[in-house]
């Protein structure tokens, strides 16, 4: 009887333990929910959304003294509204309906941008171990206990009792006043209801804002939980808020807000009861404190793969959606031969004119960053794959990378094995892990597949990259995770110079493994399933096949590149190289530069590790001016630029699929056909200015 | 003689509406067979269960006496059945004779990662001969290096056809193959589709409503009617049987 009444006390008191950040969670969701319905965005932004408030909130309490209140007003009132009207005004509102896939790429682009852009803008750093406070005074320090079970913070009740309001007033909104129940009916035709004579535009406008005052409001509640604000772990509770919101089959507000409580408690609960389990259970114990936040993810990737009627919720069943327009076509379809050779002749000459000086004059860092490009381009290859043959967007390719760079670690420090052999291994094991994952994937539509990686990624950082056998446990703390260069024969590795040798060697035979993908049996697969996969199947195509096959090449090439970036680095460095976040910064890269190219990956990756070197700190303009004393005032430029750079060039990704780099080409190929049209023209007046095989932007 | 097609008691309800009742049909080679049938009539649903993009809840499907009931949608495909679209279905962003070579290569089936890793993927002088031959049979080939979104409604209907075509089908099934056509392109189409069948001897299952299109392609109709078959037999008989045209006009009334 003892034993019983303790575990209803521990219950209840799990559950009040929960009821607070639960109540957040499900105030993110409901935000997500609103915009997700009434403009069929998958806002992923939404958490760099939260952090830009709760950041701002901070900085101008701490940093400029204002009051709580005043602070509050600015963040949560005028500025995270502010957000949300300028994202949809200027990016969401031209955006064809239907176009899903490009909502989702830009909206990951914004969760890059839009905290460096906040940071640059505001000179806000992020401090490690400056806990945020909450609304109220001495949040962290009051403590309130009416059932004399749990006691509950200032800040938690106050997260409580805030969240609760805000989704009493929301319902109030929708039921009571006439832009809640002009609301309603955007959301069930956005044509139907401009009918009638209601703007739907002004309608979305209105609640974008609302989604995005919610998105605010969380974020300033939530930070407290935090013991530094950082973008990263704001990304993550988008996350756990799409999981709240998956609960309620992404349409229904209130079942969010029930999925988001539910999760809370759920964590609580087991955080309560899991000790316990783990003093019988001693295998548990690397991973204890790491299940409890790896939950949410668990619950998202189930109910994505498990529950099929989600899925079938995704496209909105407007009555008039017939009426669309089909989305527009790519602006160039197909590469005139030309094309391809100019570009073989340039990369050839540019690689030899490069590769030259950097042998002969570079120093020990330029080399560094110089290698680190080629790796990455590496890497950048498997989002090539994924992405621009297979039309996938995978978040986890940091995971894939990371177990190519942990397996090469194992293998070297168990067992002493050469880390070359090692990353063939790792590369092998990545496709493996990479295949079985796309699994339960390949029948999803583009946006889940995108939401379940993202949820695998967010698992394997929380949960997987803990275990001893991956992420080297306790000790990997204290000595990190040492990789070794390798000694092949004569040819000590440990030298840079012959290092880069072996990274442009690799990226050789990941480039010509992705081109002949690209012009063979599994490309054709490819491009005909990302154009139409029922068409497809009635050819013979069986879809799952193709897609695991793209998925195990992308996970080979990503374990590959990981494992060298590894070997590179000496170390693993999963934090800095391979967390979710950062991962997510290389597909807006490769997005944005070309999804569809082996040059769009390798520009990607000269982007990701040159570009700082050689524009933002100046150096170019000081080649150019042939003096680093003239170079301008405004250099060094801070490195946040780049996120803020390429996240905001995937609004391109729109209209111009293929990246900017083809698209320039494209361009410039048409003028100057254009020209030399024009002069035969004037010679002979009877010439055709068309040319064949190219379409004009 | 093996019927190329035989379905048997093909039903299927949604969500307890019957939009199938107990259907059964039968397609012998190298016929050209008509399905016809008012908006709403289960045509589509059909066609659905017949390709396996849905599971009948009772019936078989046989193909040449096989019972394919159970194969996912690509098998049946391999298996002989090729297909168009009502709303045409093209691969964005290649061109038209790309669209047969992919289909040559699915039909071969000797393309896989490792040849395409040994650069033996590209496309060879025979698979190429392959779908020029079959563009050139449909009036294509001078389309052949064209981007398909440059391409007409009608000239897209033929990819789909030549695309089917490269599959060696034994039976063709057209989705209402006139819709978004005019007459005169419509035509057009029923006199390319019987020139190539003449010359490769596939069967046809055409699903439409433009009944004159029926009436002038098909030697013989099944008539569906809020699920059920309610007529069979030579076109022209069936297309004037009383039942079809209360089917599709509404019950005759007298004039008073």
């Amino acid at each position: 009887m003892v034993l019983a009444a303790s575990f209803v006390e521990d219950l209840v008191r799990g559950t009040l333990q929960g009821l607070p950040p639960g109540a957040v969670y499900g105030l993110i969701a409901i935000g997500f929910v609103l915009a997700y319905k009434t403009s069929g965005v998958f806002n992923l932004a939404f958490g760099a959304q939260a952090y830009v408030s709760a950041a701002l909130y901070f900085q101008a309490r701490n940093e400029w003294g204002w009051s709580n209140l005043a602070a509050f007003v600015l963040a949560v009132v005028v500025v995270a509204p502010a957000i949300g009207l300028v994202l949809e005004r200027l990016i969401f509102r031209h955006l064809p309906p239907g176009s899903s896939l490009a909502k989702l790429v830009i909206a990951i682009g914004l969760s890059v941008a839009l905290p460096n852009l906040f940071e640059l803008i505001v000179g806000f750093e992020p401090v490690a171990g400056r806990t945020p406070e909450g609304l109220l005074p001495n949040g962290a320090g009051v403590f309130y206990d009416p059932l004399g079970l749990y006691s509950f913070s200032r800040d938690e009740l106050t997260a409580l009792v805030v969240a609760v309001l805000g989704a009493a007033a929301l319902a109030a909104l929708f039921r009571f006043t006439a832009i809640g129940l002009q609301m309603r009916a955007v959301v069930e035709s956005p044509r139907m209801t401009e009918l009638n004579g209601i703007r739907a535009d002004r309608v979305s406008a209105f609640s974008w804002a609302l989604s995005s005052f919610f998105a605010g409001l969380a974020g300033v509640l939530i930070a407290p939980r935090f013991n530094t604000l950082s973008a990263p772990d704001f990304f993550n509770l988008v996350v756990v808020a799409i999981a709240a919101a998956a609960i309620g089959k992404l349409v229904s507000l209130p079942r969010a807000l029930a999925g988001g409580l539910g999760l809370g408690v759920a964590i609580a609960i087991i955080d309560t009861f899991l000790p316990r389990i783990v003093e019988r259970q001693q295998w548990l114990e690397p991973i204890q404190e790491n299940v409890t936040p790896a939950v949410p993810f668990i619950v998202l990737f189930a109910l994505v793969t498990l529950w099929p009627e989600l899925r079938s919720s995704k496209e909105q069943t407007d009555p008039l959606a017939g009426v669309d327009p089909p989305p527009p076509t790519p602006a160039a379809l197909t590469r005139s031969p030309w094309l391809t050779r100019i570009t073989i002749v340039f990369a050839v000459c540019f690689f030899l004119v490069a590769g030259l000086v950097v042998f002969l004059r570079a120093d020990a860092s330029w080399l560094f960053v110089v290698t680190q490009a080629v790796i990455l381009s590496t890497i950048y290859l498997s989002i090539t794959v994924l992405t621009g043959f297979a039309g996938q967007i995978s978040l986890c390719q940091g995971a894939f990378a990371a177990i190519g760079g942990f397996t090469v670690f194992q293998l070297a420090d168990r067992f002493g094995m050469s880390v070359l052999v090692g990353a063939v291994v790792g590369a092998c094991i990545a496709a493996a892990v990479s295949a079985l994952l796309a699994l339960p994937l390949v029948r999803l539509g583009r946006v889940w597949v995108a939401i379940a990686t993202l949820a695998f990624a967010a698992f394997f950082d929380a949960v997987v990259v803990k275990l001893p056998f991956v992420g080297g446990g306790g000790t990997s703390l204290l000595q990190g995770t040492r990789v070794p260069r390798p000694v092949i024969g004569p040819w000590d590795l440990a030298d840079d110079k012959a290092f880069l040798v072996l990274a442009v060697l690799v990226f050789a035979v990941a480039a010509y493994v992705v081109s002949a993908v690209k012009t063979g049996t599994v490309g054709r697969t490819l491009a005909a399933l990302r154009g139409s996969e029922v068409a497809s199947r009635s050819i013979g195509i069986s879809p799952t096949r193709a897609r695991v096959t793209a998925f195990a090449i992308s996970g080979f090439l990503a374990g590959l590149g990981g494992a060298m970036l590894s070997i590179q680095q000496k170390n693993v460095n999963y934090a800095s190289n391979f967390a979710p976040f950062a991962a997510l910064f290389w597909l807006v890269l490769v997005v944005s530069l070309g999804a569809r190219t082996v040059e769009g990956a390798a520009y990607a990756g000269a982007s990701f590790s040159l570009m700082d070197r050689i524009i933002f700190q100046g150096t170019f303009i000081g080649w150019i001016l042939r003096s680093e004393d003239r170079i301008p005032g405004v250099f060094p430029l801070s490195p946040k630029w780049r996120f803020v750079l390429f996240g905001l060039t995937t609004i391109a990704f729109a209209k111009h699929p293929e990246g900017l780099v083809e698209n320039g080409k494209r361009n410039a190929h048409v003028r100057m056909a254009k020209l030399s049209a024009r002069r035969d023209a004037h010679r002979e007046p009877s010439a055709d200015d068309a040319v064949p095989g190219e379409a004009v932007a | 003689m093996t019927a190329v097609l035989e379905a048997r008691g093909v039903t299927k309800t949604f969500a307890g509406i019957t939009a199938l009742s107990s259907v059964s049909l039968e397609v012998q080679p190298g016929e050209r067979v008509g399905l016809i049938g008012p908006n709403g009539a289960g045509k589509t649903t059909f066609f659905n269960c017949l390709l396996g993009v849905l599971a009948p809840d009772r019936g078989t499907v046989l193909l040449e006496g096989d019972d394919v009931s159970d194969l996912p949608v690509h098998v049946r495909s391999r298996r002989g059945i090729g297909r168009t679209f009502q709303r045409i279905e093209l691969f964005g962003e290649s061109t038209v004779r790309e669209h047969l070579l992919i289909a040559e290569r699915v039909r071969r089936g000797d393309g896989s990662l490792w040849r395409d890793l040994l650069g033996r993927g590209r496309p060879r002088a025979d698979e190429l001969e392959a779908c020029d031959e079959v563009l050139e049979l449909l009036g294509l080939a001078r389309l052949a290096d064209e981007p398909i979104e440059h391409l007409s409604l009608g000239q897209g209907r033929l990819v789909e056809v030549g695309r089917a075509l490269m599959t060696r089908p034994k039976l063709l099934l057209l989705d209402e193959p006139s819709s978004g056509l005019d007459r005169r392109e419509t035509a057009d189409l029923a006199a390319t589709l019987r020139t190539v069948q003449d010359e490769q001897g596939f069967a046809i299952l055409l699903v439409e409503h433009d009944v004159e299109l029926v009436s002038s392609f098909t030697e013989r109709s099944y008539v569906l009617d809020f699920g059920s078959l309610i007529a069979e037999g030579p076109t022209h008989e069936v297309l004037a049987s009383a039942a079809v045209r209360e089917a599709y006009l509404g019950p005759e009334v007298d004039a008073p």
